[in-house]
């Protein structure tokens, strides 16, 4: 057994030095990543015949360059980051939901249903209308929550199937008057949608130098400020912490694993159904019409998710994230105009998310393998 | 029509069991490496991104060669591609296993969608062998023995598969390493060697079952032509309490809430369609809540293994 | 100690012996800033037993597991039968006749007894010539066992058999038993060391035994080599030492053999004098478990009707063989285990065993056996850590607030000596002693009525073993019902007021420290009813 001494002024210098090289480390690794991620896209643009250059051009026309573009991207990064932070908090509870598509769609439907239901003024409507999403987003998660803690489903999979079932339920939805569909008046023949929110009930817009974006936008930065404030200061980020590490430790500190591990997953849900009923009520150029159709959430839960992921748990970090993962949606429209599938967003996207998956995965092993000399060391 | 007239008309109907046995065929090529990957200790859930990708790139071998052999090994290649991401990254780099599931699912629905607009491979149905004897067997003779050829790979892979796992030095220390990494590690074992040799017999497998689907259940690639049933096949490993006797089982019901879809179609009843899309998402779920509880998974499942920690 | 002589006599016979089967020069390891192994050079005869012999931490773990190739050296050469070589893995090890029985075992449970003994070869499988070799083996040695039994069906004394046999079934020439009587009971632990001196004396093995019990060394072995801080400090024939000199080279100091016995398992039952002071006031029970019936989730038993009752200031030794319920006794009283029937009571008010955290807010503190499985949280922070139970202490309306939390730790940090670089040092970064400290800090910072230590001193070296003795005898001075749980019989005769036995997951006998009869104690240990 080594007794640690203080740290002497060269120990403290040593590990100054040993930190900045640690950032060098980080840097080179993201910087590779990236870089290959953008090479094989370029790669496989030039290999099926299109010109990367006007890719890139078309990309950075359509999020942000053209007229009004950046205020669409802005609307689009809303639901992705609203989406994220729930994601964040029930991985930080160590619960894997991947089924924010599905709550999504739920959400939304939830608004619409409601929304329409209880009526009232503009102002209130709208907000019954988001409750409501968010509360239909919940109970959805719920339904994995129950599985696992009742049933003991793992909740990777209860929520994935989910998803399956949440769009088929809301197309479903939508071929009733008497639950989603829109009185025949207002709609074509044989049309799944559901009756268009009046002018009053929608998010208020904000413009800026001609671009426009829902104030969800300014809804979703103010929850990402209180998410990480909570998560880092609160008993419950705390205890959720605990439960997410090390689940025995908490369970013998009191940490109930069913009634925590249950409120993550639902508040994860709630977020993404507040996500599709902000989408609802924003509209815009990407989520239509202020009408709930089949396939309304459009990726966004997926791709929120994926933001959570790359973000690693961070909430504040979730806000650039969202960020440029709503500059690729946005930019994907131009993108077809230059000859090339603009399903290369998709690809380009996935490869992106692979490619950052990769420096902390290696930074991991690396400072696990210091951890374990250090401990096992000693003990 | 009665409901009960109804189910009659499907159980006794030869066109149910043609198509169960193809869907079951699809998800059992998929389970039963899944099935290996998971008693070696990982939650594959890119077996989702394997099957698509094994489906893509035979559709794009056949296209080329003409040949089904050919096009069969190219879906082999097609999965092992997605496996050797999944597994290097999981079990070489330990980045979190669903994650990069998750991921390499979405980048291959999205690759494969592009390749396919810019490509559009051309595939059709393979022929046909019919079992002398067998396939006149009456209900489920034709489903059984009368079926375009890469079916019949299907017994072959699972006794093969099953024979892995029990018998040999691979299975045992495939089977060690979902147990306890630790004592697999310390007794001289190359856990994550294994995991990742797991997954790759998931790719393989999974290659497979893309190339059934496109050779012998659709005959042309679509987009996102796999629809879940990946996941499903993870679900019917779970449902069948991580055995093959159970896996089985699990695949054959839920392969039966799948084609029920298009066997009360085919006799013409009409029921709503979205019920019946998500019916077998729904039976999973059900399956799951009702067995996952019962059964015991490999002690290290889903957990990922370090030397040293611990 | 009878057998003492004898087997020292048969050392003599043996000390004469030619080359070495194994010779490590200059064997050098480092972790990061900590030197494991510092120029190590040790040589393995043939007919022997060796003895290596130190203190938690010493080095002694880290030098076998590169001798199984489990952690490679920085430096330094190994010769094996007199031609130098590298050992990459466990298996390489095998290749070249060195075999390891580990102290926790590295069997997998679910597996049948063959399955495991085959676990880690190379080549084909053949069950039927695995099931004749553990036959053969079996009867060789007096290590029988079913090979198609499963694993964890079997009691620790019999895994231990089924890692020896997994272990002979390579045939090696050098064994090494890494603390092998953690597990067994006096009277197993009696025939493993004879089983070993079959193998040294019949079949001219190499076994090396590692381990920290004085006793044992000096019964069991023929030369001894003492480790300290990662270096070999002595080398000595067995029959020329004693426990006083070896406890020295040992810890490197004068040790009273007294006050540190029980770290260095030397036994001495002249204890009687000390505690005669003792009077028997009966007071009411603090701790009361009634009943208590546990199963696990497949159904095999937990705990089997157990009944145990803690009073205010008395500390209760829980004794017996590792495995048999022990560690679901601490999980029921850390509120981890459920129970089938049966209650658990403190100061007579019924507390839930199925609500987490009641067993905490009831007034009972726990110091688990693996502080990693339910102890700390690694990836938290030391001021994390200590108010991991109670984060109220120092939160405001839910919020916790850094400045006070830090006030505290750095309070905690120096009351109970934790060395760290601060409160806001991740766990990890700590020594095991101080992981420890940590755990026994938050434990006691809430003023407990009843303290659960589960093995807490195991992994401890001497000076940390006394520290955390001490402050379990303050505690229990203090009035707190102190239960404690060990397989290390003389930390329960160092400490204990009243001894418990264990055995088949129930309490099946109870003996007051003073006037113990040993061997009555191992009988209970073993099962024997009596």
């Amino acid at each position: 057994m080594t007794t640690v001494a203080e740290p002497t002024t060269n120990e403290k210098q040593a590990s100054r030095i040993r930190q900045s090289a640690r950032l060098g480390e980080w840097l080179v690794l993201y910087a590779v990543s990236i870089l290959g991620a953008i090479l094989i896209s370029a790669l496989l643009v030039t290999a099926t015949g299109g010109e990367w250059q006007s890719v890139v051009t078309a990309l950075l026309d359509g999020s942000m360059r053209n007229p009004g573009r950046w205020g669409e991207t802005l609307g689009a990064a809303a639901p992705l980051l609203l989406v994220a932070l729930g994601t964040v908090i029930s991985s930080r509870a160590g619960l894997v939901n991947i089924g924010q598509e599905g709550q999504l769609a739920v959400g939304a439907a939830f608004a619409t249903y409601f929304g329409f239901l209880i009526g009232g003024p503009g102002p209130l409507n709208l907000l019954v209308l988001l409750t409501f999403g968010a509360i239909g987003g919940a109970l959805w998660a719920g339904i994995a929550a129950l599985l696992r803690f009742w049933r003991g489903v793992p909740e990777v999979l209860s929520t994935l199937l989910l998803v399956a079932v949440a769009g088929q339920a809301v197309a479903y939805g939508l071929r009733w008057q008497w639950l989603l569909l829109a009185p025949s008046a207002s709609r074509g023949n044989r049309n799944q949608v559901s009756e268009q929110l009046s002018p009053d009930r929608r998010l208020p817009n904000q413009v800026i130098f001609g671009n426009s974006f829902p104030i969800s936008v300014y809804l979703a930065v103010i929850i990402a400020l209180v998410v990480a404030f909570l998560l880092a200061r609160s008993i419950w980020g705390f205890r959720l912490k605990m439960l997410g590490r090390n689940p025995r430790a908490a369970q013998h500190a009191g940490v109930s694993q069913n009634r925590y591990g249950s409120t993550a997953l639902m508040i994860g849900g709630a977020f993404a159904g507040l996500a599709g009923a902000a989408m609802l009520a924003g509209g815009g150029f990407a989520f239509g019409n202020f009408q709930l159709v089949p396939g309304f959430s459009a990726n966004i839960g997926w791709t929120g998710l994926l933001v959570a992921l790359v973000a690693r748990e961070r909430a504040l970090v979730c806000i650039p994230v969202a960020l440029v993962f709503a500059s690729l949606r946005t930019g994907s429209g131009f993108v077809a105009s230059t000859g090339v599938e603009g399903r290369i967003t998709d690809v380009i996207q996935g490869l992106l998310v692979l490619a950052l998956l990769v420096p902390p995965a290696v930074m991991f092993i690396r400072d696990r393998r210091r951890a374990r000399a250090a401990t096992t060391a000693r003990t | 029509m009665g409901f009960f007239e109804a189910l009659v008309d499907i159980f006794t109907s030869e066109s149910t069991y043609i198509n169960g046995a193809l869907f079951a065929a699809l998800l059992l090529f998929a389970a039963t490496g899944e099935w290996v990957a998971e008693r070696a200790g990982t939650i594959n859930i890119s077996v989702e991104g394997m099957l698509l990708s094994g489906a893509f790139t035979t559709a794009v071998g056949y296209d080329l060669t003409q040949s089904a052999v050919l096009a069969i090994l190219a879906g082999i290649c097609g999965g092992l591609i997605v496996a050797f991401l999944q597994a290097e990254m999981s079990h070489r780099l330990s980045a979190d296993q669903f994650v990069v599931g998750l991921t390499l699912n979405i980048l291959v629905l999205g690759l494969t969608g592009f390749l396919d607009r810019e490509i559009d491979p051309q595939t059709k149905v393979v022929d046909t062998w019919e079992i002398p004897i067998l396939s006149d067997i009456p209900l489920i003779g034709q489903a059984l023995f009368g079926q375009p050829w890469p079916f019949y790979l299907l017994y072959v892979l699972v006794p093969v598969s099953a024979w892995l796992v029990y018998r040999t030095r691979f299975g045992l220390d495939v089977r060690a390493a979902g147990e306890n990494p630790q004592s697999a590690d310390v007794s001289g074992i190359d856990v994550n060697k294994r995991r990742r040799q797991a997954i790759y017999y998931a790719g393989f497998t999974s290659g497979l079952g893309g190339a059934f689907l496109i050779l012998v259940q659709v005959g042309q690639f679509e987009d996102s032509i796999v629809g879940g049933r990946g996941f499903i096949a993870i679900a019917a490993v779970i449902f069948g309490g991580w055995t093959i006797r159970g896996t089985i089982a699990g695949c054959i019901l839920f392969a039966g809430a799948l084609s029920f879809r298009l066997s009360i179609q085919g006799l013409g009843y009409q029921l709503n369609s979205e019920l019946l899309q998500s019916l077998p998402f729904l039976v999973t779920i059900v399956g799951m809540a009702f067995f996952a509880h019962r059964v015991r998974p490999p002690a290290a499942l889903a957990q990922p293994f370090v030397r040293g920690l611990k | 100690m009878t057998d003492n002589e004898q087997w020292l006599s048969g050392a003599g016979e043996w000390s004469f012996s030619p080359a070495p089967i194994v010779e490590l020069r200059g064997i050098t390891k480092r972790f990061g800033a900590v030197v494991a192994c510092d120029d190590v050079d040790l040589s393995l005869f043939p007919g022997q037993i060796h003895g290596i012999l130190g203190e938690n931490g010493a080095g002694k773990s880290t030098l076998m597991k590169i001798l199984i190739g489990l952690v490679l050296p920085d430096s330094g050469s190994i010769t094996i039968e007199g031609t130098s070589c590298t050992i990459h893995d466990p298996r390489d090890a095998a290749d070249h006749g060195i075999g390891m029985v580990h102290q926790h075992f590295s069997l997998v449970e679910p597996l049948t007894v063959w399955e495991n003994v085959a676990l880690g070869d190379g080549g084909k499988l053949n069950p039927d010539e695995i099931r004749n070799r553990i036959g053969e083996l079996g009867e060789e040695y007096g290590l029988i066992i079913d090979p198609d039994a499963r694993v964890e069906d079997l009691t620790a004394g019999l895994r231990q058999r089924v890692e020896i046999i997994k272990c002979l079934r390579r045939d090696p020439t050098v064994l090494i038993f890494d603390e092998p009587t953690s597990v067994l009971t006096p009277d197993e632990s009696q025939q493993l060391f004879k089983s070993l001196r079959t193998m040294v004396a019949s079949e001219g093995k190499s076994v090396v035994l590692v381990s920290h019990k004085l006793d044992e060394v000096l019964t069991t072995t023929d030369d001894v080599t003492i480790m300290r801080q990662g270096r070999v400090v002595d080398q000595m024939d067995t029959s020329e030492t004693n426990a006083p000199a070896l406890a020295r080279s040992m810890v490197g100091r004068e040790v009273s053999l007294r006050a540190g016995r029980a770290a260095l398992g030397h036994i001495e039952l002249d204890i009687k004098a000390e505690t005669a002071s003792e009077t028997e006031t009966v007071t009411e029970p603090v701790l009361t478990i009634t009943n208590a019936k546990a199963s696990g989730s497949s159904g095999q038993r937990l705990l089997d009707d157990l009944t145990l009752e803690v009073r205010a200031g008395e500390i209760v030794g829980v004794a017996g063989v590792e495995g048999n319920g022990q560690r679901p006794l601490a999980d029921l009283l850390s509120s981890l285990l459920p129970l089938d029937s049966g209650t658990v009571a403190v100061n007579g008010e019924p507390v839930s065993s199925s609500s987490p955290g009641a067993m905490s807010r009831a007034g009972i503190g726990v110091i688990p056996e693996d502080r990693h499985d339910s102890g700390v949280v690694l990836e938290m922070t030391v001021a994390e850590n200590l108010v991991l139970v109670d984060p109220q202490r120092v939160a405001q309306h839910g919020i916790i607030d850094h400045k006070a939390l830090t006030r505290f730790a750095e309070e905690m940090i120096r009351d109970f000596g934790i060395q760290c670089s601060g409160p806001n040092a991740p766990l990890w970064s700590l020594s095991g002693g101080n992981q420890q400290r940590v755990v026994l800090a938050r434990e006691l910072a809430d003023h407990p009525k009843v303290l659960v230590a589960a093995q807490p001193t195991r992994g401890l070296d001497v000076g940390a073993i006394e520290y955390m003795t001490d402050r379990i005898r303050e505690a229990a001075a203090a009035g707190v019902a102190v239960l404690l749980i060990s397989s290390e019989l003389e930390e329960i005769l160092d400490v204990a007021d009243r001894i418990v036995v264990m055995s088949g997951h129930r309490i099946v006998g109870e003996t007051p420290r003073l006037g113990v009869d040993l061997e009555y104690l191992g009988l209970l240990m073993g099962g024997a009813a009596v």
